[in-house]
């Protein structure tokens, strides 16, 4: 949680494109005061005209639109809440392709949604969230521009005894949590670390923000002997990547001494929060033995694209387990409960059919993100439509093209079971190449269940 | 996008975790598809209450309860002066002691003021000072009890009260008369020292510091007792603090009346009056408890503490929750010591033979299971 309080901007605008210029000098201003470059400011005003002439045509004329431009630490965040109306928001997704010779929409429909189109590509991330009876939140975030630093391949023979603390804000703390992420970038694999270690400012900055709580160990002398870093994944868990350790001795006691501190001191420092369970889709070779459960594991290709290697998932609980509810389409109850009993959780699980849903829109939209150097895209439903299994099927082959020379990245997608509509989609998920893999607990707004792109595989 | 009502709440608030309790009994039952269930997580006396307050609740009369209690537990307080040779206006009766520890914190602590206590102990203290706005201090235990010279060094100017477990849930571990005195008087008087007396009727031992005594010479030292642990009445929530009269008059004021109900009043005065044989049976039940589970754990080859109180502590060879989602598939559920700041670590009430074999044959079993991988 940052300590001071954040930097936000809000504006109400009626939806009448008279207002056009008040919005996108509004998004000038913020993006120029919370710290985006000359680029980083016209991409961020450019999507707030965008979205805002897309808005005033299709959203709910009954309330205005809201506008806020808030400061997120390394990004700057746009977000547009305002009532459906005829909005379709197809445009937003990543794959798609705006047909301006065929179909029934009238040209400048068409138009517009490539101004969308564009808006969305050229913001870092885009995202749309339902907040129930039919108002949405459409949200796009710019990142400020950080170096790239290279991996530090130094040797740390370290001194004990080792000790764990939470960076305290200012420099000399941001300066250790530089070094020991240039540490941890060069002795663990690229899938093991947060792209951020790559960029080291960046991820001193998250922590500052509060975007990332990490914890840091130093040996007897102050230098950097560990690290271990988390973030917030829905409401009720926390997911983590480490412990990173960099003692070099080859006895590694000194290393797993860290490893094990850190794992400790990550639990007491979670075990009093909202956080239902703990869990790591990276964890790397050196957590403690005994502390986490296995989830399973997916098979990645890793980020040379040779060969495929089993990448487990870790988790815990930080509470007694309650038991809950999840929504299930008949196809995955085999796999759904052979997964909760081998891990002895206890759910209810619904029956949620396709028929139960309403397919209200034409058109589906999905979240997408590719992280090019580890190789990896994850996909996430954000709204139901009747032509999802062709978005998908899109998105898969979008997301090859998009490789180019490189091998294809691993794809996932992840379905929320808190929702029944995401539930209904398995079949076709299913059939557009996608198997289970994983449960996570609690990792959405209930259990996550990750699917893995298979077909291209074989 | 945050709900308006979000915005009205002030932020320690929103930052702070609602205790979720644990579901009841025949809602777990039915999750874990069981048709029984020991509880062995909350430090409960598997023996009832004691017979005069087993009287006192099966005569109870049920067009009295139309009537209010007594607002301040009047006839209670009566035999908690007469028990304890003081002034009945020096006691103050909450609803369980969880109630006086928000009621103390409320009457000293003012924006920018801290309390002091261990990193891993009863977490109320901490709960209650962080979901007011105030700073808890958390000093690591040391040798598993609480570390009186880095508590005193923790103290500053704006440090108000001091909570001491004595004995500590759920270490089990208490300090002697002498390191009680040596506390005090590093404390000299510049802050509340509560002595948290929870299970206090469960140490049999010269050199246990009763607070009751110390009171008298350390004006500053207010003491909490509960009927929930020894006195088996932890269903009608009654617990209490006593101190000098200035202070506790000043806890009143934060205090909500008319908080301890009809019922619970008079079970717990009479509980008071009959209680020696009670004592011996409860601490017979929990020495022949222990004298089952400690060798079978060592046995097992795992770590445990177990000390003053009526629960050990045992390291588990795998997380503590998935041994608690096993052990409750077995029928038996106890308390994960995650919260508690211990990972990998049970904790489980000591009660009868029979349930105490349940619970040792259950937990070989999962052990087992987990030993040869084969629990998740
Ligand atoms: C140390 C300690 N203090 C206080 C309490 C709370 O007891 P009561 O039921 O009186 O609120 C407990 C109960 O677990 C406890 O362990």
């Amino acid at each position: 949680m940052p300590a001071h309080s954040p930097q936000c901007l809000t504006l109400e605008l009626p939806p009448d494109v008279a207002y056009l210029p008040t919005a996108a000098s509004a998004a000038e201003n913020a993006a120029q005061v919370f710290g985006l470059d000359r680029n980083g400011t016209l991409k961020l005003s450019l999507a707030v005209e965008e979205f805002f002439a897309y808005l005033c045509r299709f959203a709910g004329r009954e309330e205005p639109l809201r506008l806020t431009l808030s400061q997120g630490g390394t990004f700057v965040r746009v977000a547009f809440r305002f009532r459906a109306g005829d909005v379709s928001l197809r445009a937003l997704n990543f794959a798609a392709q705006v047909d301006l010779a065929s179909g029934p929409d009238s040209l400048s429909d068409q138009a517009a949604e490539l101004g969308l189109l564009v808006a969305s590509r050229t913001t870092d991330r885009c995202s749309m969230e339902s907040s129930g009876s039919g108002v949405y939140v459409l949200t796009a975030e710019v990142d400020r521009q950080y170096p790239e630093a290279a991996p530090l391949c130094t040797p740390q023979f370290l001194i004990p005894p080792i000790s764990v603390s939470r960076p305290e804000d200012g420099p000399l703390a941001k300066g250790l949590l530089q070094h020991a992420a240039l540490l941890a970038a060069e002795r663990y694999p690229v899938r093991a670390c947060p792209a951020s270690f790559f960029r080291p400012e960046r991820f001193a900055d998250m922590v500052t923000a509060g975007q990332y709580q990490a914890l840091l160990a130093q040996d007897a002398t102050g230098k950097p002997a560990g690290l271990l870093c988390w973030r917030a994944s829905g409401p009720k868990s926390v997911v983590f990547s480490g412990p990173y350790v960099f003692d070099a001795a080859p006895d590694r006691v000194l290393a797993k001494e860290t490893a094990r501190l850190l794992a400790e001191r990550f639990l007491s420092a979670v075990a009093r929060t909202e956080a239902v369970c703990a869990f790591s889709e990276r964890p790397t070779s050196d957590v403690p033995e005994g502390w986490f459960e296995s989830l399973g594991s997916l098979t990645l290709r890793g980020e040379d694209g040779e060969g495929e290697s089993p990448q487990a998932a870790l988790f815990r609980h930080l509470r007694e387990d309650v038991g809950g509810a999840v929504w299930c389409h008949p196809d995955l109850t085999p796999f759904l409960e052979r997964q909760y009993n081998l891990l002895a959780f206890s759910r209810d699980i619904l029956k949620a059919e396709p028929t139960q849903t309403h397919h209200t829109t034409e058109h589906s939209l999905l979240a997408t993100s590719l992280d090019r150097r580890r190789g990896l895209a994850i996909l996430r439903p954000l709204l139901d439509g009747q032509d999802f299994a062709t978005n998908l099927a899109a998105h898969v082959s979008a997301l090859k093209e998009q490789a180019q020379e490189g091998p294809p990245p691993d794809i996932l997608l992840h379905l929320d079971l808190s929702e029944p509509w995401q539930a209904a989609l398995y079949p076709a998920i299913r059939g557009c190449g996608f198997e289970p893999r994983l449960i996570l607990p609690h990792a959405g707004a209930s259990d996550l269940l990750v699917c893995q792109h298979v077909t291209a595989h074989s | 996008m945050s709900l308006p009502i979000a915005e009205l709440v002030p932020p320690h608030i929103r930052a702070f975790e609602a205790y979720v309790p644990s579901r009841p009994d025949a809602e777990l039952m039915r999750t874990y598809k069981v048709d029984h269930l020991h509880r062995l997580n909350n430090n409960e006396n598997a023996l009832g209450p004691p017979p005069a307050a087993r009287r006192v609740l099966e005569s109870f009369e049920p067009p009295s309860a139309a009537a209010y209690p007594s607002g301040d537990c009047f006839f209670l307080r009566q035999t908690l002066g007469e028990r304890f040779g003081k002034d009945p206006e020096r006691f103050l009766v909450g609803n369980g002691s969880c109630e006086v520890i928000a009621s103390v914190i409320k009457a000293f602590c003012d924006k920018g003021d801290n309390i002091i206590t261990a990193d891993k102990t009863f977490a109320v203290y901490e709960w209650v000072a962080e979901f007011s706005g105030f700073q808890a201090r958390l000093i690591p235990l040391r040798n598993q009890g609480f570390d009186s010279e880095a508590m005193l060094r923790a103290m500053n100017g704006r440090t108000k009260i001091l909570f001491v477990c004595n004995p500590n849930n759920p270490t089990g571990t208490w300090w002697k008369r002498d390191e009680m005195e040596r506390f005090l008087r590093g404390v000299a008087g510049r802050a509340i020292v509560v002595l948290d007396e929870a299970y206090r009727e469960y140490v049999d031992d010269e050199d246990f510091p009763d607070g009751m005594e110390i009171m008298e010479r350390h004006k500053n030292v207010v003491v909490f007792r509960t009927f929930s642990k020894m006195y088996a009445l932890a269903g009608l929530r009654v617990g209490y603090v006593c101190g000098q009269k200035d202070a506790v008059d000043y806890i009143r004021r934060t205090h909500i009346v008319y908080s301890v109900n009809s019922l619970g009043q008079p079970a717990a005065a009479a509980a008071l009056l009959d209680d020696a044989e009670h004592i011996r049976s409860t601490q017979a039940m929990v020495a022949e408890a222990k004298a089952l589970l400690l060798p079978a754990f060592d046995e097992l080859g795992l770590p445990y503490v177990c000390g003053a109180g009526n629960f050990a502590m045992v390291q588990t060879p795998a997380s503590d929750s998935l041994i608690y989602r096993q052990l409750m598939r077995r029928g038996v559920m106890v308390r994960t010591m995650t919260g508690f700041r211990f990972p990998n670590w049970i904790r489980v009430s000591l009660v009868q033979q029979p349930v105490m074999r349940d619970f040792l044959s259950a937990f070989r079993d999962v052990v087992d299971l987990v030993r040869q991988g084969g629990a998740a």
